[in-house]
């Protein structure tokens, strides 16, 4: 009986517990489902994302860079393939071994590597990074080759930033350099685009948005281990927009090498005399390290190395810059990709300052080519008249100061055509005091000096264009009667860019308009270009042509050794002095030129409009420490100006 | 007995949501694969027709001979077991042993073969015998040595597995309450010892189960592109063949633990559900035959295959969702892998036959 109830005890017990096992079950089931459930329709979106990011990586593709064409769709600056090697992080396991293994390949420095590494480290893992451009044939066929044991390995076709015309247009072009962390928090679009380059200077600088153009989105379907499976294009890659300039390339490189060559003679590099000057002419040896194969020999037989300055014509109606030189210039493809520190430094600590733009960002005192517009200023004001004579004796005397005339012997009596003529320090001197600076400044603003012409470059100088206020301001000091005479031959505290010189001759030279400088070619009609009037009397302009013409013209001109064989040309020389000329100096009789050390030298200037009868284009030259403004700076532009009429005849035939 | 009597007898839901699963199976071995019957559906398949073979041999056994020879199965396991370190194969871990053309991994069958002992030896005790301690140590004996002969292997999951399963028999055959409790504090207080004893790789799984986002590529990457591919299934699921997840391999043994995952992307929650609802008709009828026997051994032989059978499906499921640590549990009837599926069949096999035998009392056995 006992045995009975205990065997129906077991029993119950038995059938309670395989229910709860049951029950158990049932309850860690339903919790499954509520994971799922969880998982499944909660969080579902947020999965789908992820999803999303495992299968496809996110790509862009580099848009190419608008060009830079010349007037004859020449090209200024482009854009090469060239095939990139890149990497995906996140896939790499250990980054410092996969570069150290792909570095054997591809030459790797270690400053490289680490050049890697950071950028790797400044950005997220599911981007790609550059590790080398430009592969050659060889370097891609042996990575192909190991590419299924490379994870994250890529490559691709990218571009790379050339300047066919080298250093010849790199003031215009600028150059661009790899996007760096500062750029990419100005542009977060920069971001994606692992080869992205940014214009640092010149046209590539001001152009930079127009030029840069659009990435295009790709995604690729990339299975566990990173290998694409299918492509899917999202956007296209909309290329920069082509920028088609003024300049004319042909104009351009016959202006350079013309100025670069000054008066000098060229001798061959292989010449054993220019090895031996290599050695202990420390000047000549920084051009020849930056790539410059150009050596002269000066009138005294030493080699120097080729001229420095700026030159730079305009189309005096349309404003647009027929060409733009500064030398000595710098090769931009040399920026495209990371510079190296050598080139850097060569270029920075250069004597002569090649990655200087000299023509809107060198400072020069104008010299006598600003007597144009004292002379202007002077008439418009009353204070003289054309026909207004003074008598130089060679000097002035002012106070208890002496102004000395460039001719020592002095002009005797000139009027305004004469003066301008033979340059006539004296005759301005006297003509500037009777006009006040304060008139001499607002007919040099009107004329288009002390202001940025706006061409385009960023770095542009406005110079300096003294009065009254600006003395008080910039000084806190009384503007002196001496410093209006001082000016009033372009000199004291006058400064222009040899731009502004060249925008001043062009307005002079068409008579009318207030003409600005553009680099950017005129589309469609020339005459609907329209500039505001200059309302100088044609009575007043009529004078300027006249002397400026007898400069070249004249029996007495500084330059009437160079005028322009057939069509004629209207110019005025300019000789800056760089180092005061003291009186003991002035008394053993001026030491020539070409005797004092480069450095001390005086500044040549020359502007210049052609043809005289019907003015189209003005030209500004300055030859830096390059003596007299008639012997040096004359010949260079008319050579120059002859040069580019003679291309417009013969577009026209 | 007739063969319409037979026929009438056999848990007929049962069967057919065996059916059911191994077809859902073979269809998610035909996508793990591409969209290919080579080189896992057709296998599988064909393991499932060996797998029914043995499912009606081992049902159609008189119960009797089952009852006689249950220690036979326990006695086999444990020589294979203790034999596997020196005939035994695996990378990391010697769970196989070769048998002609096939591998065998005898932790599988082990399971069941401890449940079968348990039963036989429990069911034949007196309502008296089951209040003395004395009873349990053979019980600690069946349990124990393939516990830790699995444990040592190493493999984690599956002699936690069998050690649940066991004792589950043990909890349903009436162990008195007291060392119920006892038992609760043995495994608690044996979870340290346990932590000090475990290879470096089997703390990390755990480790990284309790801060999955610690290890995204190491440890966790696993269940983290698991977690992924379930996820982004959303209800409806992505379709046949167009998991992204599992189509382009991000996710890892999707043909055999993660295949329910792989389910989950492709037909979403609406076909983990369909899967986790037919695992409950069989989970259902198991207890219902348990319930329905009239003997103890057949009782406890349901009981415990139903507790093993839950146990894979709760761990995988556990284990792919991110539940539970990364421990190898198979899928039972979906996941390609033979000897768990063979062993499953004859786990339901048992089960079939105690259905077909349910009117035998335990005088009958004897």
């Amino acid at each position: 009986m006992k045995k009975r109830k205990e065997q129906k005890e077991l029993s119950s017990t038995m059938t309670r517990r395989m229910l709860m096992v049951g029950a158990g079950q049932i309850l860690l089931g339903a919790s499954l489902v509520g994971r799922l459930y969880q998982l499944q329709i909660s969080q579902t979106d947020n999965y789908r994302r992820l999803s999303e990011r495992n299968q496809f990586d996110k790509r862009l593709i580099q848009a190419p860079r608008g060009r830079l064409l010349d007037v004859h769709d020449r090209l200024l600056a482009g854009n090469s393939e060239v095939f990139e090697l890149r990497v995906l992080p996140s896939r790499v396991a250990d980054l410092n071994q996969w570069l150290r293994r792909v570095g054997k390949i591809v030459g790797l420095r270690p400053a490289e590597i680490k050049g890697i590494l950071k950028t790797i480290a400044d950005q997220p893992d599911f981007l790609e990074v550059t590790v080398r451009t430009n592969l050659t044939q060889r370097e891609l066929s042996k990575l192909a080759v190991l590419s299924p044991v490379l994870e994250g390995v890529s490559f691709r076709k990218g571009f790379r930033r050339i300047y066919p015309q080298g250093w010849m247009t790199a003031h215009i072009t600028g150059y661009v350099s790899p996007a760096n962390k500062k750029d990419i928090k100005e542009n977060p679009e920069l971001r994606y685009l692992p080869a992205s380059r940014i214009g640092r200077a010149g046209l590539e600088r001001t152009f930079e948005f127009n030029l840069r153009g659009a990435a295009g989105v790709e995604r690729i379907e990339v299975n566990a281990k990173g290998k694409p499976v299918r492509v899917l294009r999202d956007q296209q890659a909309s290329s920069g927009e082509d920028i088609k300039l003024s300049i004319d390339v042909s104009a351009q490189s016959f202006a350079a090498e013309r100025l670069r060559r000054g008066k000098s003679k060229t001798v061959p590099l292989e010449n054993p005399d220019v090895q031996r000057a290599l050695l202990n002419n420390a000047e000549l040896r920084a051009h020849v390290t930056t790539g410059d194969s150009l050596v002269l020999q000066d009138e005294r037989g030493r080699l120097v190395p080729p001229e420095s300055g700026a030159a730079t014509v305009l189309d005096i109606h349309t404003g647009e810059v027929k060409l733009l030189v500064s030398v000595p210039g710098y090769d931009p493809n040399l920026f495209s990709n990371r510079l190296s520190v050598q080139d850097w430094r060569r270029l920075s600590e250069h004597p002569r300052t090649p990655l200087l733009n000299r023509v809107t960002s060198g400072l020069y005192a104008p010299g006598s080519t600003f007597k144009m517009v004292v002379l202007a200023a002077a008439l418009e004001a009353g204070v003289v008249s054309q026909r207004t004579k003074f008598d130089c004796t060679g000097g002035f005397e002012f106070g208890d100061s002496t102004f000395h005339c460039w001719n020592e012997k002095g002009h005797r009596y000139v009027d305004a055509v004469a003066a301008l003529e033979q340059s006539c320090d004296v005759y301005f001197y006297q003509i500037a005091l009777k006009t006040g600076i304060n008139r001499i400044h607002n007919m040099a603003q009107r004329l288009g000096l002390g202001l940025t012409t706006g061409v385009g470059f960023s770095d542009e100088k406005v110079g300096i264009m003294p009065d009254r206020d600006w003395k008080m301001k910039s000084r806190g000091l009384a503007w002196t009667p001496g410093e209006t005479v001082v000016a009033g031959i372009g000199q004291g505290f006058v400064l222009t860019t040899p731009l502004q010189l060249a925008v001043m001759t062009a307005r002079i030279a068409n008579r009318k308009y207030a003409v600005r400088p553009s680099l950017q070619a005129v589309t469609g009609r020339r005459d609907s270009v329209i500039f505001p009037p200059l309302d100088i009397a044609p009575e007043i302009m009529d004078v300027l042509h006249r002397g400026m013409r007898a400069v070249t013209n004249g029996s007495r001109g500084t330059a009437r050794r160079y005028d322009l064989a057939q069509q004629g040309m209207a110019g005025k020389t300019g000789t800056v002095q760089v180092k005061r000329i003291t009186k003991e100096q002035r008394e053993k009789g001026i030491v020539d030129n070409i005797d004092r050390p480069w450095k001390e030298r005086d500044h040549a200037l020359f502007v210049a409009f052609a043809p005289y009868q019907r003015p189209k284009y003005a030209i500004s030259l300055v030859v830096e420490h390059g003596g007299s403004g008639s012997s040096m700076a004359a010949p260079i532009a008319r050579d120059i100006l002859d040069h580019v009429l003679e291309l417009d005849t013969q577009e026209a035939v | 007995m007739s063969a319409l009597q037979l026929l009438l007898r056999l848990p007929w839901l049962l069967l057919i949501s065996i059916s059911v699963l191994v077809l859902i199976g073979a269809l998610a071995l035909y996508s793990a694969s591409e969209g290919s019957w080579s080189p896992w559906a057709e296998r599988q398949l064909l393991r499932a027709a060996v797998g029914t073979v043995l499912l009606f041999l081992t049902a159609f056994i008189p119960t009797r001979w089952l009852y006689n020879w249950s220690y036979l199965g326990i006695i086999l396991i444990v020589l294979f077991l203790a034999a596997l370190p020196f005939i035994g194969i695996g990378v990391g871990a010697t769970r196989w042993i070769t048998l002609g053309p096939f591998n065998f991994q005898p932790s599988e069958p082990a399971k069941l073969a401890v449940i079968v002992a348990l039963s036989r030896y429990l069911s034949s005790q007196t309502p008296e015998q089951m209040q003395s301690i004395l009873t349990y140590f053979p019980v600690l004996v069946f349990i124990t040595v393939p516990f830790s002969l699995i444990l040592i292997q190493p493999d984690l999951g599956t002699s936690f597995m069998l050690l649940i399963g066991g004792l589950a028999v043990v909890f349903v055959a009436g162990l008195p309450r007291r060392y119920v409790l006892a038992v609760i504090l043995a495994f608690l207080a044996g979870l340290p010892i346990l932590w000090s004893q475990l290879y470096n790789y089997q703390k990390a799984r755990i480790l990284t189960f309790l801060n999955p986002d610690t290890d995204q590529l190491g440890a966790g990457y696993q269940i983290a592109q698991s977690k992924i591919a379930l996820g982004s299934g959303g209800f409806f699921g992505k379709g046949f063949l167009m998991g992204s997840q599992s189509q382009l391999n991000y996710l890892p043994e999707k043909q055999t633990d993660f295949v329910f995952t792989m389910i989950g992307e492709e037909f979403g929650f609406i076909g983990n559900l369909a899967v986790l609802f037919t695992y409950f008709i069989i989970l259902v009828s198991c207890l219902l035959v348990a319930l329905r026997a009239r003997n103890r051994f057949g009782q406890l032989l349901c009981t415990g295959i139903s507790v093993m059978l839950f146990l894979y499906v709760f761990v995988n499921i556990g284990m792919v969702t991110g539940m539970l640590p990364v421990v190898g549990a198979p899928l039972p009837l979906i996941s390609y892998g033979g000897t768990a599926m063979l062993t499953v069949f004859i786990g339901l096999g048992l089960v079939v036959n105690v259905a077909i035998h349910q009117h035998l009392h335990d005088n009958d056995l004897l």
